[in-house]
C-alpha cells in the first residue's frame, strides 16, 4: 500500500462535539479497517469510484498512523496536518465555513483565518486521538449529488462493542479539473461543516459583521503548546 | 442509540433517550414532546408540574411580552426572538450546571449499563403510541404497524425489556412532524425554559403528544402515577448522561454554544421531518451553491 507516513485525516470536524454526540467518548473519526487496505486507483475516471477511493485512502492512512504507537506529540501533529492537507479541501472548507463573509474578508484575514482554523482542528483531533482506536469502518454506497459532489456513506463500529455504531456520510468535492477531496462529514444527519458555518456566521454577526472578531475568538481556542 | 446491537433499531436523534412525548429539560435536548405525567390527584409539587409551568410561562413571555429581535440584530434570520431565546438559554445552562449535569454524571457512573438501557427502552416504548398514531396520520402505515407491534409486545414489561425481534427501524414520529406533513408553518424558533429548543409548530405538537403517553391514558394507581411522574426527570438525566461529553463540548468549548445548539436542532429536526434514515444525507445541495458562484 502506498502510505505516506502520515496522511490520515480524520476528519474535518471543526467541531469535536458532533463526534461525541453519536459515540459517547468518541471524539474523532478514524477507523481501523480490519485487514483491509484499499489502494488508491492511479486514475479514477468515474466520479463515484474516485470519491470512494478518497475515503478508502483516508481510512488506510489513518490505520497507518494508528499503528505508530510511540509517536511524539509533535510527530502526530505533523502527521495529522499532512493528512488534512492530503485528503481534505481545506481552502474550500475554510471559505464555506464563514458563509457570505468570506468574500468581504481581506486576503490577510483569509490567510489568518485559515491558519487558526487549521490549528484548532489539528489540536482537537490530537486531543482526542486515542478515541480512534478500536473503530472499524464499513463502506456503503456512493451517491452523486450533481456534478460537484459525491456523498459516500459508511458505518463506524466499535470492535469492542462498547460504543454504538455510527452512520457517516462523507461529502467529496468532485469538480472537473480540480483535485478530488473530502469536504464535509455528516454524522447521523448532522453536517459538521454546516454546523460550523452557522456558528461562525453567528459570531461575525454578533460582532457587527467584523470578520476579525471570528479570528480572535478562534485564536483564543488554540491551546498552548 | 443507534441500535445498540438491538434487533429493533429505532431512529432518533443522536443522544436521544427517545421518548416522543416526554420533555427532556435541557437546553440542548432535542424535541421530545411535552412534559410527562401530571396527576391531578397528586397535590405535591413535582418536577413535571414545574416544567409545565415553566413552559407555559416561557411561551407567554415570548409570545406576548417579548418583542421580536430586529432582523439586523439576529444571527439567524429564523430566530425571531433571539435576544429572549439567548437569555433563556443562559438560564437553562445554569440549571444544567447546578442540577442536570451533576445528576447525569452520577447516573452514568453509578447506574449499571443494563439499567441505563432499560430506562432508554422504556422511554422509547412510551413514545410508540405517538409514533403509531402520527405515522398513520402521515400515511406511513408500515411504520405505524411496527410501532404498534412494538408497543403491544413490549407492554408486557412496560418497555423496560425489548422483547421484539424485528430488524426494521422504527422512525420516530410526533405530532409536530404530522403538522409539518400537512404544511403547517414552522413558526418561530423558541428556547423554552428547561425544555430546550423548539419551533412553534413542534411545541404545539408536544402538547398533543403529551396526551398520548400510554401511562397517562391506560395507567392508574399509585405506582403508575409515580412512574409517569418520573419519566420526564429520569428521561432528562438519561439523555444528558448519554450525551455527556458532547453536551459539555458544546457548552464549554463552542465559540457560540447557543448558535451551535440552534444549528443542531434545525438539522436534526429536518432529518426527522424528511424521514432521513440513518446514513442518508440531510444537507441540502443548495447549502453549497454559493461556493461555486464566481
Amino acid at each position: 500500500m502506498n502510505s505516506s507516513p502520515i496522511t490520515t485525516p480524520i476528519i474535518i470536524p471543526a467541531s469535536a462535539a458532533l463526534r461525541s454526540i453519536v459515540m459517547p467518548g468518541l471524539l474523532a473519526l478514524t477507523m481501523v479497517i480490519c485487514g483491509m487496505i484499499a489502494p488508491v486507483p492511479a486514475a479514477a475516471t468515474d466520479q463515484q469510484d474516485a470519491a470512494t477511493a478518497v475515503v478508502e485512502a483516508l481510512i488506510s492512512d489513518v490505520e497507518a498512523l494508528l499503528e505508530v504507537k510511540d509517536a511524539s506529540m509533535d510527530d502526530r501533529r505533523s502527521a495529522i496536518t499532512a493528512l488534512l492537507d492530503a485528503h481534505f479541501a481545506m481552502d474550500t472548507i475554510a471559505a464555506f465555513s464563514t458563509g457570505p463573509y468570506w468574500r468581504a474578508a481581506t486576503p490577510e484575514e483569509r490567510d489568518e483565518y485559515k491558519r487558526v482554523f487549521r490549528e484548532v482542528l489539528v489540536s482537537t483531533i490530537l486531543g482526542n486521538f486515542d478515541q480512534l482506536y478500536g473503530l472499524e469502518y464499513t463502506a456503503g454506497k456512493a451517491t452523486p449529488k450533481g456534478d460537484r459532489f459525491v456523498v459516500v456513506s459508511g458505518i463506524f463500529a466499535d470492535t469492542t462493542g462498547a460504543r454504538p455504531q455510527v452512520a457517516v456520510n462523507w461529502r467529496v468535492i468532485t469538480r472537473k479539473g480540480k483535485p478530488i477531496k473530502l469536504f464535509d462529514i455528516e454524522i447521523e444527519n448532522l453536517s459538521l461543516l454546516v454546523t460550523q458555518q452557522q456558528e461562525n456566521v453567528a459570531v461575525i454577526r454578533k460582532n457587527k459583521g467584523r470578520f476579525s472578531a471570528l479570528i480572535d475568538v478562534i485564536r483564543d481556542r488554540i491551546p498552548a503548546q | 442509540m443507534l441500535g445498540n446491537g438491538m434487533m429493533n433499531r429505532q431512529r432518533y436523534m443522536p443522544g436521544d433517550s427517545l421518548s416522543g412525548d416526554k420533555a427532556i429539560p435541557a437546553a440542548f435536548a432535542p424535541d421530545q414532546g411535552s412534559v410527562a405525567g401530571d396527576s391531578r390527584a397528586n397535590h405535591a409539587p413535582s418536577v413535571n408540574r414545574l416544567a409545565t409551568k415553566a413552559a407555559i410561562v416561557g411561551m407567554a413571555c415570548l409570545m406576548a411580552a417579548c418583542s421580536t429581535t430586529p432582523p439586523d440584530e439576529r444571527t439567524d434570520e429564523r430566530d425571531t426572538f433571539e435576544n429572549a431565546n439567548r437569555s433563556i438559554y443562559d438560564f437553562n445552562m445554569k440549571a444544567d450546571t447546578y442540577v442536570l449535569e451533576p445528576a447525569a454524571d452520577l447516573y452514568r457512573s453509578s447506574v449499571p449499563e443494563g439499567g441505563q438501557r432499560a430506562v432508554d427502552q422504556h422511554l422509547r416504548w412510551a413514545a410508540m403510541p405517538s409514533t403509531a398514531i402520527n405515522s398513520t396520520l402521515q400515511g406511513k402505515f408500515e411504520n405505524a404497524g411496527l410501532a404498534t407491534l412494538n408497543f403491544l409486545v413490549n407492554g408486557l414489561t412496560l418497555g423496560f425489556a425489548d422483547l421484539t425481534n424485528d430488524e426494521d427501524t422504527i422512525e420516530q414520529e410526533d405530532f409536530g412532524q404530522t403538522l409539518a406533513a400537512y404544511k403547517t408553518p414552522q413558526g418561530p424558533y423558541v428556547m423554552m425554559p428547561l425544555l430546550g429548543p423548539r419551533t412553534g409548530r413542534a411545541l404545539a405538537g408536544n402538547v398533543v403528544d403529551f396526551a398520548m403517553n400510554p401511562l397517562r391514558v391506560f395507567g392508574s394507581g399509585k405506582e403508575v402515577r409515580a412512574l409517569r411522574q418520573a419519566q420526564a426527570p429520569v428521561g432528562a438525566v438519561s439523555f444528558r448522561a448519554k450525551t455527556f461529553d458532547a453536551f459539555n463540548e458544546v457548552k464549554y468549548n463552542a465559540i457560540d454554544p447557543y448558535a451551535r445548539t440552534r444549528s443542531f436542532y434545525y438539522q436534526t429536526r429536518l432529518g426527522l421531518l424528511e424521514d432521513r434514515v440513518t446514513g442518508a444525507s440531510t444537507t441540502s445541495e443548495d447549502a453549497f451553491e454559493f461556493l461555486f458562484d464566481e
